[in-house]
């Protein structure tokens, strides 16, 4: 079972009015719900991989700021659903300077062919798919 | 860090008392550009509920009302969830969120874009 706060254990009144906090200038995510397993297309496009996680790292400028630097893609269905994570080495990382819009998709201002979490694709497409008579053009 | 390092983690007081645990990180667009067309996410606060299973659907900070049944059953599952600002967090990490003495519980609602 998920881990939760059994009822006596929860040290708040569950149906309290809570105030609204200042709101910031730029528009606001939520990771789970708006970025994590959305599709990311690039500016062709082309579906290139979906948000596994997010890489976040401490503003050089601002100590305690925690920035999103990364998207990441790898093989997560596993740990999901046993636990634990990926080792890094798996996971592979879009630059979040590479992101051009988030919405239903998150969209990418480069090709996805300079981006390494496509290498296994363009492995398959050179090695083997290309190796089958006709596999090097379009049906005709 | 990354994100899953923190989604699902215990959250702490000052005091060790156990408040519940992450059920998402919300970020604000106001970072730096570092040289693309989109600002940089930042951490603004971490949304805490009493339990962990189910919040990703985010009706408990979403107008959202439909499926009506749906709805009802998954806001009163997160009743309880709260955020609490970036600034309040005093660790983080896989083992847990600890914050400030003096942090301040926020209501999780998400205000429209």
């Amino acid at each position: 079972m998920s881990p939760r706060l059994r009822r006596g254990e929860r040290p708040f009144p569950p149906d309290e009015d809570l105030p609204e906090p200042a709101r910031p200038a730029g528009l606001l995510l939520d990771a789970r719900l708006h970025l994590l397993d959305r599709q990311v297309v690039d500016v062709d496009e082309v579906p290139t991989a979906i948000v596994d996680d997010l890489e976040l790292t401490e503003s050089r400028d601002e100590p305690r700021t925690l920035l999103v630097s990364a998207l990441l893609s790898g093989p997560v269905l596993g740990t999901r659903i046993l636990g634990g994570r990926p080792p890094s080495s798996r996971l592979h990382r879009v630059r979040w300077s590479h992101v051009a819009a988030v919405g239903t998709v998150v969209r990418l201002g480069v090709h996805g062919d300079q981006l390494d979490v496509l290498w296994v694709e363009r492995w398959l497409r050179d090695r083997v798919i290309g190796r089958i008579p006709g596999g090097r053009h379009d049906p005709e | 860090m990354i994100l899953s390092d923190l989604l699902d983690a215990p959250v702490h007081d000052g005091a060790g008392r156990r408040l519940g645990f992450v059920v998402d990180v919300r970020l604000v667009l106001d970072g730096p550009l570092d040289g693309g067309v989109l600002v940089a996410p930042r951490a603004h606060g971490l949304l805490v509920s009493p339990r962990t299973s189910t919040s990703f659907l985010g009706y408990e900070r979403t107008g959202e009302r439909a499926p009506a049944l749906l709805a009802r059953w998954l806001q009163r599952r997160h009743r309880g969830t709260f955020l609490v600002l970036w600034e309040d967090v005093v660790a983080a990490d896989p083992d847990g969120v600890r914050l400030a003495s003096a942090y301040r519980r926020w209501s999780p609602a998400l205000p429209e874009p």
